[in-house]
Order: structure tokens, then sequence, then C-alpha cells
């Protein structure tokens, strides 16, 4: 397509060499010039009149495709189902074989509180789980996950996540309201699905029976920088293990810190730190299965504060940033939680004062589109003090100082972004009596809407 | 609370709001767009790289700070970003880029897309339900999404109306002519046997009259398997090709393979702008395509 002053100079200089060049009087010239001029007119207004053609022409054919777009447009548009959130499912099964009986499972210093223990040997359905999501309005967004679990041979729902989010509120704010993952840690803030191994950290495990949860509000705050700086700060019920009992107004408290860049166009890094409190009423300790708030007669409780302090630290490395290519995650973690209060069965009573810490490191390594690898080590430790010791007994609590240890390694074939076969051996020392060598093979698929790519 | 309140007010006022546009492009070729469109009244930020699969970012916290500040995302859409880019849209709490917002942009609401598939299963790798995203193959599909996005730029940016204007038709100008001696580089090339590693060439194809005799990748996304190969080097006994043409970042194992088996000879395009070192622009991006392509011809 020639522009309208390329062809103007064009044009006007083939019709200048076109001309011979008279050496008449001075009156011929200017004739000629103005002649010249005449044309040169002609000719412009003659191109003008042919683009102004070509791009009505062309509009047209654009209002075409866009008539045609937006006529598709509404017919998809259409009925009552275009407001249906996005929804999604996670199905997953595991093999599970251990060398040792599942029931005599411990971790030596920790409690292991409700679902937190092995999965069931043999084939097993894990959790299906169901995540439901639109936006509700101009303001809000809203989001559930269920998870379908069997329990002793009943099915079992739980409400994993369920809350309301603001919409783009400005000045970096963001509210968030209902049920949620705590936001402590790295792997908390994840559902268990898009961890790196089978099953939790045995820190997770020890302290939370798997994931920390919050009832309540969170309110975060992301600084103006280019560094990216994230604060915030969390209000529950107190009701969610470890924390425990009916609260007037807030019953646990969380605070965080997040901070993170990109080191060149090949790798990432981000660093978090939070601090949880709360001041549980019957905190029912080595009670079984008992769930939170089920504080059973015969089960050590425990009274009093409770400080959970987290350190966790990713690292990515991928040549040109492409993860999927070729990558390295390298991630540790660290908890350490502080109980200060007392311990009372029936009409028994003890001072104590626990102590229980540990994390773990892992790097996963993937080395083509659909494979990876990775390796885990996880380090516990715990000192428990308490007047009267035969309660930490009763409790189940082992206060030999024991450092319950755990190695893991995995492999994993990845079809595509939507599915995962896994392979996973342990070797878990999680107490002084238990050797266990845990075999685990996992599929995880996603139906439905797309996940998302989080950090 | 109240003292975060106060913190959030405080650093608000702290640092206002820059005199220039801040522009969000998720991919290098809007990048180059934004600033030929936008020169010194914009700053651009391009979230990924020419040798970056944009399909498979992850909403890293350098993008989530870059996000917060953005007056405007220029993005490909058609869901190419769907892994990312609501993260990033959800974690800066920023108005301005939400859906439908005015600093809310994608380039595929204004080009008729191709591709579009008309079964949408997974099972067939990894389809995007509005038509193929890949547009900026074609420097006719730029031309639309440079005016669309030059009206975008004067609605934000009101008291520069005239400016923008101005860049827009000395840009048209100077893409026009260029097309115009792309095109007629470009004839030799009109019917070129080529074979594509990835379906990300279907309007540089369509543009240039290409032929393509193959596709390595029989479901888009999924790594060709030994069997899609090998239905490729059959395809090619009968109907030889001239060159396999694959993205600068993606890798070339495939296409190496091909290359080695059949002796047809594999070229790499940038596909964007820093797809390889002297693709700087848009315009050195179609330069450098059609001399590869070109090369490969003869």
């Amino acid at each position: 397509m020639y522009t309208k002053t390329t062809l103007a100079v064009m044009i006007t200089s083939a019709l200048f060499m076109s001309t011979p060049i008279f050496a008449g009087g001075v009156d011929d010239i200017s004739e000629l010039k103005t002649e010249l001029l005449k044309m040169r007119q002609d000719y412009e207004n003659r191109i003008d009149a042919l683009e102004t053609r070509l791009i009505r022409a062309e509009n047209k054919t654009d209002n075409i495709e866009k008539q045609s777009n937006t006529s598709k447009k509404k017919t998809l548009a259409s009925g009552a189902s275009v407001f249906n959130p996005a929804v999604s499912v996670i199905l997953n099964s595991q093999f599970s074989d251990y060398s040792q009986d599942k029931a005599d499972y411990k971790i030596s210093g920790f409690a292991i509180p409700g679902e937190g223990g092995l999965a069931r040997e043999g084939f097993s359905l894990g959790e299906t789980e169901i995540t439901v999501s639109a936006n509700v309005d101009q303001l809000l967004m809203g989001q559930t996950t269920l998870a379908l679990h069997d329990d002793d041979g009943k099915t079992e729902i739980e409400v994993e996540e369920a809350f309301i989010e603001t919409l783009g509120l400005g000045n970096g704010l963001t509210v968030r309201a209902g049920r949620f993952f705590s936001p402590i840690g790295y792997l908390n803030e994840k559902h268990i699905h898009a961890w790196n191994f089978a099953d939790a950290p045995l820190i997770y495990r020890g302290l939370f029976g798997n994931q920390l949860v919050t009832e309540g509000v969170k309110v975060s705050y992301l600084l103006p920088t280019d560094l990216y700086m994230e604060v915030g700060v969390t209000g529950g019920n107190g009701d969610k293990n470890p924390g425990n009992g009916q609260h007037n107004g807030v019953g646990d408290w969380l605070v965080y810190g997040k901070t993170g860049a990109d080191i060149g166009h090949n790798s990432s890094w981000q660093l978090g730190l939070a601090h949880w409190q709360a001041s549980p009423k019957a905190r029912s300790i080595g009670g079984g299965h008992a769930h939170a708030g089920e504080a059973s007669e015969e089960s050590v409780a425990f009274k009093g504060d409770t400080d959970i302090s987290n350190l966790n630290f990713v690292y990515k490395w991928a040549p040109n940033g492409n993860m999927r290519q070729n990558s390295l995650t390298l991630l540790t973690e660290y908890f350490y939680l502080k109980d200060d209060g007392e311990l009372s069965i029936e009409d028994e009573l003890a001072q104590y004062d626990g102590e229980q810490y540990g994390g773990f490191v892992e790097g996963i390594y993937q080395f083509s589109p659909q494979w990876r690898t990775g390796v885990r080590y996880d380090y516990l430790g715990s000192d428990l003090k308490a007047s009267d010791t035969e309660l930490l007994d009763d409790a189940g609590l082992d206060y030999s100082n024991f450092h319950p240890k755990r190695y893991g390694l995995m492999l994993e074939y990845l079809p595509s972004e939507f599915s995962r076969f896994r392979v996973q051996v342990n070797h878990d020392r999680a107490s002084s009596s238990h050797d266990d060598t845990q075999i685990l093979f996992q599929y995880t698929v996603s139906l439905g809407a797309h996940g998302a790519h989080n950090f | 609370m109240k003292k975060l309140f106060f913190i959030s007010l405080l650093l608000s006022y702290s640092f206002p709001a820059s005199a220039e546009l801040n522009i969000f492009a998720c991919e290098p070729e809007w990048a180059a767009l934004s600033q030929e469109l936008g020169g010194d009244d914009v700053v651009v930020y391009s979230a990924t790289t020419g040798l970056q699969d944009p399909h498979y970012i992850q909403a890293r916290p350098s993008l989530i700070a870059k996000a917060r500040k953005a007056d405007l995302l220029v993005c490909t859409g058609a869901e190419l970003e769907v892994g990312w880019l609501p993260l990033l849209q959800s974690k800066s709490a920023n108005p301005m880029i939400q859906n439908g917002a005015d600093g809310y942009f994608m380039a595929t609401d204004y080009v008729s897309l191709l591709n579009k598939p008309t079964h949408i299963d997974r099972s067939q790798g990894d389809v995007h339900s509005a038509g193929n995203p890949h547009i900026q193959t074609d420097p006719h599909q730029i031309l639309k999404v440079g005016e669309a996005l030059t009206l975008r730029l004067q609605q934000l940016d009101m008291n520069r109306k005239a400016a923008y204007q101005q860049r827009w038709s000395d840009f048209k100008q100077r893409w026009r002519s260029a097309i115009v001696k792309w095109e007629k580089q470009a004839e030799p090339l009109i019917n070129m046997p080529i074979v594509t590693q990835h379906d990300n060439w279907v309007y540089m194809i369509d543009w240039l009259h290409l032929n393509r005799v193959a596709n390595m990748e029989s479901k888009p996304g999924v790594p060709p398997t030994i069997n899609d190969l090998n239905t490729v080097v059959n395809t090619l006994a009968t109907s030889p090709a001239k060159a396999i043409i694959y993205a600068a970042y993606q890798p070339s194992k495939a296409s190496d393979w091909l290359a080695d088996k059949t002796g047809v000879s594999k070229v790499s395009l940038p596909y964007t702008v820093g797809g390889d070192a002297s693709t700087t622009d848009l315009f050195s991006l179609f330069d450098n395509t059609l001399m590869l392509l070109l090369k490969a011809q003869k």
C-alpha cells in the first residue's frame, strides 16, 4: 500500500522529468508552473479520493468482522448459564505401602492432630476437591473448596475454604473474609494437591494435622515498591487447631510479611515471615482422631497461650525463566511453636511449657516438560516440660528430646498441565521406635477451569 | 489495624502517581507497540521476554509488584495468559486492571481469530476456546491492535490525546510502507512448503501464503511423540518441505531430530521482539523473520 506522500512525490517527479524544459520566456515558464501545480493538485485530490475509498472499504470489512464476532458472542451470551462460576475438580488416588504398622505411627514430641496421620495402606481414594469461584459483583469475588473424603466407611464433606475477597480495592489493599488457609508458611496457603510431595512435611503434620486454617478476616497490604513487599494481618475465631474453644471477639491473630524479586531472567526468590498466636481453652492432645473442639473426657487438654513463628524461603531457577522446560526449585521452611499454660486430665493438673520446632528442605528438579524429580529432608525437635510428667505420658507426648527425621525422594510424570503421576519413597524416623520405609504411588488430575500458576 | 491503614495512607501519598502512564505488557510485542504509540508519555514494562513461553509463566513476586502500579495492561488475551494474569489482577489489588476496566486491554479482542475450535476438549491438547492467540506474526493484525490501543491510550490520558494521535499516524504510515516492502520481499515465499513445531505460526502462514505441510505437535502444547514425528517424516517423504520452523523461545529438540532425520534445514524465527539479538523492535521483527525465511527458501 503506497502512502499519499510517496505517491505524490513519485508522480510529481515523473511529471517533472517527462516535461521538457523550454528555454523560452519567463511567461512560458510561469504558465507551465501554474499548470504543473494544477496537475499536481489534481493528482493529489484523486489520490485522496482513492485513499478515502480504500479506508472506507477497509472499515467495511472490519465492521463485518466485528459484527460477525459480536453476533457470535451474542449467541453465546444468552441464557442463565453464562453466569456459572468457574468449577474445577481435583481427583486423586494413592497406593501406599509401609514397612511398619500404620497404627503405631507417632512423631516424637508431637501429638498429631486431626487428619495428620498416614494414609491407609493399599489403595485409597485421596481427597476429592471441588473448587468453585466467580466474581460476585463489582466489589467482590467468592471461592469455595469442598473436600470429600472417606472416614471409617462414611464419606465426609469438609469445607476446606470458603471466602469472599475484594476485587481490586486499590492502594494495594485486599480484604478477605470467611474460612481460608492461613498465610503462614509457603506451603500452607497452597492446596495439598499443589505440593511437591504426596504427604505433608512432618512439621505441618505435627503442628497442624497438615494445614492451618483461619476462620475470620484477613487484610493484606501490598507496598507500592518495585521490590515486592506484602504485609498482612488475620484475625480468627481461635477455634481452629492448635487453637481451641469459643472466644468472644478475636481468638487468634496472625501477622505476616513477604518479599521477593527476580535475579536476572533466570532466578527468582521469595522470603516470608509469620507469627500466629492464640489462647486455646481446652486443646485436646493425643485424643486420637478427635476433631478440633471435641476434647473428650479421657484426653489430656491444654489451656494457655500458643505462639507459632514461621520463616520460609523459596528460590527458583529456570534458564530464561521457562519453568516448564528445565528448572530447579529450592524450598525451606522452619516453624517454632511455644505452648505456655497447663495440662489437665480429669482432676489432675500440671504446669506445662512446651517447645516444638522443626522444618524441611526440599529441592525439585524439572528436567523436561513432562518429568520432575525431587528430594526432601525433614527435621524436628521438641523440649517439653511439665510439672507432672505423668500427664505428658497420658497425652502420648514423648519428652525424650528425640529428633524425628525423614528423607523423601519423588519422581513425577506430567503428561500435561492437568495430570500427574507420582512415585515417592520416604525413609521415616518420626519416633525412636519407628523406622519406616514408605512407598507411595499417586495420581492427581484436574478437571475444568484452568489452574493458576502460583509462584 | 488502624496503624496499617495509616501506613497505607502515608505510603500512597508519599509516592505520587508519576506523570507517565505505567503500562504492563504481557508480551514483548505489545511492549514494543505500546512504546511506539506511547513514546515519552508512557513507561512500559514487559512481563515476559522474547525467549519465554508466555503460556507457562508463574505469578512471580516481581510481576505482582509491577501489576500493582500499572495503569494499563496490554496483553494478548484469548486465554494465552490464563494461568497467571488472573492471579496478578487479584494479588495486585489494582482496580485499574480488573476485567472490563479501562486499563484492561486484550489485543485479541480487536482482531478476528483463526483456528476457533469447534470442539473443546482437553484431550485435544492445549486448545484455546477463543481461537489461536498468536496474532503478532502478521503485521496487519498489529495495525488493527495499534489502532485500538491508540484509542485506549487517548481514553486513559486525555490531556495528551493529540500526541497519541500524532504518534499513531506516524506509526501507521511507517508500518504501512513497511508492509508494502515486506509483501514485495515475500513474493518468492508464496507456497513455500514448511513444517512447524508448534501451532503458533498460523497468522504468518496466512499472511505470506506459505504452505504448511506438517505440524510436529499433533496436539498443541503436548510435546510430539515418536509416532507424531514419524508421521511427519512420512509426510515429508511425499511432500518435501523447505524449512522446519520453530520459535526462538521453544526448545529445538524436536526440530533438531527432524532436521537430522530428513535433511530439511531448521529455522529458528524470533517470533517476537527480543527473540534474537538483532530483533529489537516490531520493524526488525518482520525484517529478520523474512530474511530468515528467504534464506531458507533458496
